[in-house]
């Protein structure tokens, strides 16, 4: 570097301040610092080799990426990703790909075939449901599904 | 105002101890019992019916009676929840995902508590409790900040206080009707406070402080969603405080590892603005470059290289490029600290302005120079006000500009001179000693921005001080402020840019004859490169 002014000395309140920040340098913020706790898949910074992906690939966080994932990985970050944009775009994608939410077993079902009784307040049948606690899809023959329990707010 | 005095308050409450016997313990246990309310499944979506019983519990456990314990709650609280940090943080079994899940456990609590308190202090419309609450809150958790710094020194720990304050903010900027009535004051209380813990008042805080000044909620509510851009005073103040801190070891180039990583941090927030927020750039150039030190090249050309996002500017390679004939080039920039204050004293401004005026007495020019070495500073070491010297060319320039449209001319190499305005530059670059003169040269250089009247005067002005100098040593230092701007990295300004091209290609500069350009290999060969990627030819 280049001082075209000449050095100029450092003032014992300059001194202090170097003090102080060469302190703070040893505990710097940690990205989780300034964001909603995650439970599950907290931030572990670690240096990994330069020739591993650093970034993730650019539109990423789009809706077209997100219905190009497996269903299972978009379970998983519904789960494990709550409260994120993450999960409101996995939800979104899997709405697209007809699943519905049922709001009182916190489950994504989708219909196996068409219900064999559809009324104003239920419809009744063969559904495939996620189980997050055996994680893996499950079939279920003659399930009601209650449409209070049905999550319709539209995701936009 | 008022609510600066509720943060006032607040700060200095920070430091009574002389609590009521048995309030320790009861707030001790207010807390748990919060912390508990907020973690469990009953708390209702946000809380809300978690906070009404818990309300109820303060009430009768006699908290709300008086406003003086509950600053004592608030202060004993933050004390407790930085406490807990402070004892996680030395753990030394335990890994940092979980010392730190054990840290926000609490402080997010508190933040949800004191985010519905203001919310729900006073009726729904009454916004000035809920704002007082926040700022007396808020000036309590600053006041407890600035306690532990000065007590713990180098064990000062940053990391509670600035999870409270990042996410009490996002809290309060959540798109809610009652929040959104009461949005600008927020702003304002949480600027003041940021303003309060600037780095050179809490060092040891400057880290968090750069990441809540750089947080993409807080710049976007500041910059974009605040209408009337009325956020960007406050954040442009924030901005002058980080480089102001900053300049004293940057003057010097000599950069340890902490520093460095502050500067590359603030180069990174300069980068952002620059890309998404130009026209802040634009306005606040004038105070940014007064406190930026002069060798920060890379610094300075990223604030002078914003322009408005609507504006095409020409490339200034092209040929036979006529500037004159751009319709911006005759539209006066914006600039929003009145600078023309900066001329002091009053008497000296009186001078210059009858100066401008009469081009008379000539006495003024002569004690110009013992006028730009009043330093305001003592003991600072640095033998002129470089302020006043900034204050000073662009004032000048301004009322050159003014005057030659006065008489229905335009600005060019041929109406800038004769003229009083062109006298003050000439006398300073003959008579100012190498330092002086780099200075004003400099606060010319700084005028080179994007297509508007001041780049256009300002680039004249330098070309004709290059043209009539009288010795090569002026000429010298007019190519070396200019060149030391192109040779770094991008971005260039483009007046700059403009300006440097027609030197060493307008034949009437003669810019090739000069000995500086031959005075070392090394330098004409560099002169040469600059000249071949400027005007894609190669000299013969």
């Amino acid at each position: 570097g280049v001082a075209p002014l000449g050095p100029v000395p450092l003032v014992k309140d300059h001194l202090y301040q170097l003090t102080m920040l060469d302190a703070a340098y040893q505990h710097l913020p940690h990205p989780s610092d300034s964001e909603r706790l995650r439970h599950y898949l907290p931030r572990c910074p670690f240096p990994t080799p330069s020739y591993y992906y650093q970034l993730p690939p650019p539109h990423a966080d789009s809706v077209d990426f997100f219905t190009r994932l497996s269903t299972e990985t978009l379970f998983f970050i519904f789960y494990y990703m709550e409260g994120t944009k993450a999960q409101y775009l996995a939800a979104k994608a899997l709405k697209k790909q007809s699943w519905r939410f049922h709001t009182k077993y916190m489950m994504w079902f989708q219909r196996h075939e068409e219900p064999k009784t559809i009324t104003e307040d239920f419809e009744q049948g063969t559904y495939l449901f996620f189980d997050y606690e055996k994680w893996g899809q499950r079939k279920k023959e003659g399930f009601t599904f209650e449409y209070r329990y049905l999550e319709d707010r539209d995701l936009n | 105002s008022a609510y600066s005095s509720m943060l006032q308050s607040g700060i200095n409450q920070a430091k009574e101890f002389d609590d009521p016997p048995g309030l320790h313990e009861k707030t001790e246990n207010l807390l748990i019992e919060w912390v508990n309310m907020y973690h469990s499944p009953q708390a209702g979506r946000d809380r809300t019916k978690a906070f009404f019983s818990f309300v109820q519990y303060m009430h009768q456990q006699g908290i709300l009676k008086t406003d003086d314990l509950i600053s004592r709650f608030f202060r004993l609280c933050t004390e407790m929840c930085v406490d807990l940090c402070y004892r996680a943080l030395v753990e030394q079994n335990q890994s940092p995902t979980l010392i730190r899940a054990k840290c926000f456990h609490t402080l997010d609590a508190f933040v949800r508590l004191i985010a519905l308190l203001v919310k729900h202090s006073g009726d729904s419309g009454n916004t000035v409790t809920k704002i007082n609450l926040l700022n007396k809150i808020l000036g309590i958790i600053t006041g407890v900040l600035m306690q532990d710094h000065e007590v713990r020194g180098t064990e000062f720990q940053q990391l509670p206080y600035h999870r409270l304050f990042i996410m009490l903010f996002i809290e309060l900027n959540a798109p809610e009707p009652i929040l959104e009535s009461i949005n600008m004051q927020v702003l304002i209380a949480f600027c003041s406070v940021f303003m309060f813990l600037r780095p050179a008042k809490a060092p040891g805080f400057a880290y968090a402080w750069l990441e809540l000044l750089s947080h993409r909620v807080f710049i976007g509510r500041l910059l974009a969603l605040t209408p009337q851009q009325r956020g960007w005073g406050m954040y442009a103040q924030l901005l002058i405080n980080l480089f102001r801190f900053l300049s004293p070891f940057l003057r010097n180039a000599e950069l340890q590892k902490p520093t460095h990583l502050l500067y590359k941090g603030t180069l990174r927030v300069l980068l952002v603005l620059l890309h998404d927020f130009p026209e802040f750039l634009c306005d606040y150039y004038y105070a940014f470059c007064d406190v930026v030190p002069p060798n920060c090249i890379q610094m300075r050309n990223l604030i002078l290289s914003a322009f408005p996002r609507k504006m095409r500017l020409p490339d200034p390679f092209t040929a036979n490029l006529k500037v004159d004939s751009l319709p911006d080039i005759t539209v006066e920039p914006r600039i929003l600290p009145n600078y023309v204050q900066m001329i002091q004293p009053a008497s000296f401004k009186k001078d210059l302005d009858s100066y401008l005026q009469t081009r008379a007495p000539i006495t003024f020019l002569s004690e110009l120079r013992s006028s730009l070495q009043q330093n305001p500073e003592p003991n600072s070491h640095l033998h002129y006000n470089i302020p006043l010297i900034n204050a000073l060319v662009l004032y000048v320039g301004t009322q050159a500009i003014s005057s030659i449209q006065a008489k229905g001319q335009v600005t060019s190499m041929g109406t800038i001179a004769p003229s009083s305005h062109v006298d003050i530059f000439q006398y300073l670059a003959v008579n100012l000693d190498t330092e002086g003169r780099y200075l004003v040269l400099t606060a010319i250089a700084n005028q080179l921005r994007y297509p508007n009247s001041h780049t256009h005067y300002f680039s004249c002005c330098m070309l004709y001080l290059f043209a009539q100098a009288n010795n090569e040593q002026i000429q010298e230092q007019i190519t070396r402020v200019l060149l030391e701007r192109v040779i770094v990295n991008r971005p260039h300004p483009w007046g700059l840019l403009i300006t440097f091209i027609e030197m060493i290609k307008n034949p009437t500069y003669k810019f090739w004859n000069h000995e500086f350009v031959h005075c070392a290999p090394e330098v004409e060969k560099m002169m040469e490169g600059v000249a071949q990627s400027c005007l894609h030819t190669t000299r013969e």
